[in-house]
């Protein structure tokens, strides 16, 4: 039964399962080393989802879907952006309504676009559609079809961890965003904008998270469905922050609980031990906890990450 | 003499009103909470004459007591203190009018649906709404006075509600007994879910938005196995999963048991979540446990200075915490369904921020809040049926409201700008003059 198929199965449904996850965690981790607390995330994706499903619908082609997707979670998350910098608004309750806010605009659009609650027609071609094997490299036996023969998006995010990673740390901008979360007044010191960083952060966390919300709906399935988002927005904060804050580790992060996600499944349908299948999903809530307590290692959040910044302008 | 004798030595007359105030304000709490309009009844509206009048012996009393122009301040900073939630609910609902308005559906048939439907056609849905948020409420509010943010009452209302659960189908006391101590341990279960967040939060710093949210979403997928162990049968039925009925002695009173008017699945919960309202305005006001939890909620070096253990009120505060949005589930057992059921939608404890919230963590004031969500949810349904306008725009108008009102410092910016644009407009004034010279 536990074969090299399915070995290789259960390893690529990991990442497959991950790739949402990291995909948020990602943006997430920009957001708060900016030093904005993001737990808006679950409604961005929403919003990129259901994007994402009417847009891919409407002209055919995903590709369109895909940057409509990752506009509006652009725009949406510059909501929690001007609420929290410039309205000075506490973070998680920003991101509370938020959160509020994603599932009633959509579900309200829903009725008006689509004409009716549940689940949005089929997209004609989906991202899922395309799928890119890396010459030679897929044929690597495991990691060929783990990492070599995937989707579209399932690319990018590994693309994008790179590129969060080398710009958080070799960049005078992710100096400056790291900064801004760490030290917001020496930054503002020096005559760089607090405001501007912290609006960057949240914007790339909602571009980001638009588009894991596109991957849920347009490319592991072919419609959007209410609530499709299953809480993989808070999943992602505890891969953020079981990661340390860091794009590489929560990634691992993500994976580990892609593989909770896959082996669950697997579980259930061969019947390997009598275990509930609510164990697996449990997992990750309560590994977040168990680091954030430090048994594993010490999981630290940037200094000033969710503190007010209020800078005083003199008028005229 | 005669003048001064009424403020120095009202008599006994205060007393009395004070006791006739009660009496009127529970008698009309009673029978407001308790009438449903489905029958065609109006002694609904008696009940709320008499917390009027409860409300005006009231005010007498204080006048009598204080004089006639602390009454008046009173009043002026009540209506202060009500300006920005008011002006916030209803800029929200003019918005989301202009929305239906955009989007083809008449506002005015809508929102008339909407009051019809949560205020007197299906006012005991409103008011079974409003009790677990209430209970979920109290407990992030009270944990808002410990400067701390309880953003997992979700988590320790499905504890709460399996443990009365639990015990409700194997208890066979007489309810008189069972419910009581069914009570106290849907509370304890609720606790306990906070103990682990609680001492992270004081031994290593670990934020409690953090822990809260992820036992949260723990005792959520926790319920399922628990349902499944207590007669949700996986091979009968699938999700939602359902427990056994719970025994009839353990079902709360219902409304209809003494005013047989009443509809019959108005339960008395929400009475208790009144009196718990009130029980918790009392702790925090006006004894020393929560003078101590206050202040450390608004300035932790300033208590500890003052002698205060920062940590054990903390640890206290979100045990409390716990301990109320525990009871929610108790409610909701014992009180509404009578079985648990796997509540995919219903978030309680995810609601019970923003009702927390919209109050701004006042204990008095979630019971109001808290019925307004309640009329909006049941509102919205009856107008999704009756007026066929997607109840999702319930959902829009309260993210609105509660967007309008926490963020505050919009008021400020707006006062900024508009004293900055009358300094300018004086200052051109001035310089127009000085020209003109």
């Amino acid at each position: 039964m536990v074969d090299y198929d399915f070995i290789v199965n259960l390893l690529s449904a990991m990442i497959r399962n991950a790739t949402p996850i990291a995909l948020a965690a990602i943006g997430a981790v920009v957001c708060e080393r900016s030093g904005v607390v993001n737990i808006a995330m679950e409604g961005i994706m929403t919003v990129g989802a259901f994007v994402a499903a009417i847009v891919a619908g409407a002209t055919g082609n995903p590709w369109i879907g895909l940057l409509a997707a990752i506009f509006f979670g652009g725009l949406f998350s510059l909501i929690h952006a001007f609420a929290t910098v410039s309205l000075h608004l506490d973070h998680v309750v920003s991101g509370a309504v938020l959160n509020v806010l994603a599932l009633g605009i959509t579900s309200y659009l829903m009725i008006m676009i689509v004409g009716h609650p549940g689940t949005t027609n089929p997209v004609p071609v989906g991202l899922g559609d395309y799928r890119w094997a890396i010459p030679v490299l897929s044929s690597i036996p495991v990691l060929g079809p783990m990492f070599f023969n995937q989707t579209p998006i399932v690319y990018f995010s590994f693309i994008l961890i790179g590129v969060f990673t080398w710009f958080l740390s070799k960049t005078k901008l992710g100096l400056h965003v790291r900064a801004s979360g760490e030290h917001p007044l020496a930054l503002e010191t020096i005559g760089v904008s607090v405001y501007k960083m912290r609006y960057f952060g949240v914007l790339v966390s909602g571009l980001v998270g638009g588009m894991a919300g596109a991957y849920l709906s347009i490319e592991s399935n072919v419609s959007f469905t209410e609530g499709m988002t299953g809480g993989r927005g808070f999943i992602a904060m505890a891969a953020m922050i079981s990661g340390g804050w860091h794009p590489i580790g929560a990634f691992i992060a993500a994976l580990f609980f892609g593989l909770a996600d896959a082996l669950q499944v697997r579980f259930q349908v061969f019947e390997i031990a009598r275990v509930p299948e609510e164990f697996f999903i449990i997992l990750p809530y309560v590994l977040t906890v168990v680091a954030v307590a430090g048994l594993v290692r010490r999981s630290r959040p940037p200094k000033a990450d969710g503190v007010d910044f209020m800078i005083e302008r003199s008028e005229d | 003499m005669s003048s001064t004798h009424e403020h120095t030595e009202p008599g006994r007359l205060p007393s009395i009103l004070t006791i006739a105030s009660a009496v009127l304000g529970a008698a009309g709490l009673v029978i407001w909470l308790g009438a449903s309009m489905s029958r065609g009844e109006t002694y609904y509206f008696w009940g709320i004459w008499l917390i009027v009048a409860a409300l005006a012996v009231y005010l007498w009393r204080y006048r009598l007591l204080n004089g006639g122009e602390a009454l008046r301040e009173l009043l002026r900073s009540s209506a202060r203190k009500m300006a920005v939630p008011v002006m916030g609910v209803v800029t929200a609902i003019v918005l989301g009018g202009i929305l239906m308005l955009a989007t083809g559906y008449n506002p005015i048939e809508a929102y008339g649906a909407l009051f019809f439907g949560g205020l007197v056609r299906n006012w005991h849905i409103s008011i079974l709404n409003a009790a677990p948020l209430i209970f979920t409420a109290l407990s992030v509010a009270f944990a808002f006075k410990a400067g701390l943010f309880n953003i997992g009452a979700e988590g320790q209302y499905y504890m709460g509600a399996m443990a009365a659960a639990w015990l409700s189908i194997h208890f066979t006391l007489p309810g008189i007994i069972s419910l009581p101590l069914i009570f106290i341990f849907a509370g304890l279960f609720g606790a306990m879910w906070t103990i682990i967040p609680a001492l992270l939060k004081v031994r290593t710093g670990a934020h409690e938005v953090i822990t809260t949210m992820m036992l949260a979403h723990t005792a959520r997928y926790l319920s399922p196995v628990f349902i499944r162990a207590n007669g949700g049968d996986p091979a009968t039925s699938t999700h939602p999963y359902v427990t056994w009925e719970i025994l009839p002695n353990n079902f709360l009173p219902r409304f209809q048991q003494f005013l047989p008017q009443a509809n019959y699945r108005v339960h008395t919960g929400i009475l208790i979540a009144i009196v718990v309202a009130l029980l918790i305005h009392y702790i925090l006001y006006y004894t020393s446990w929560g003078f101590e939890i206050r202040a450390v909620g608004e300035n932790k070096d300033a208590a500890r200075a003052q002698g205060i253990s920062v940590g054990k009120n903390i640890f206290r505060a979100l045990l409390i915490a716990g301990f109320l949005a525990g009871l929610a589930g108790f409610n909701q057992v014992n009180g509404l369904d009578h079985r648990l059921f796997e509540n995919l939608q219903a978030g309680y404890g995810w609601n019970g921020i923003s009702v927390a919230l919209l109050a701004g963590g006042n204990p008095i004031g979630v019971v109001f809040t808290g019925l307004l969500w309640g009329v909006l949810d049941a509102g919205g349904q009856f107008m999704a049926r009756t007026t066929q306008t997607p109840s999702a725009i319930v959902e829009i108008v309260k993210g609105t409201i509660l967007f309008l009102v926490v963020a505050r410092y919009i008021y400020t910016a707006i006062g900024n700008w508009r004293r900055k644009r009358q300094r300018h407009r004086e200052a051109d004034a001035a310089n127009a003059v000085k020209e003109g010279a």
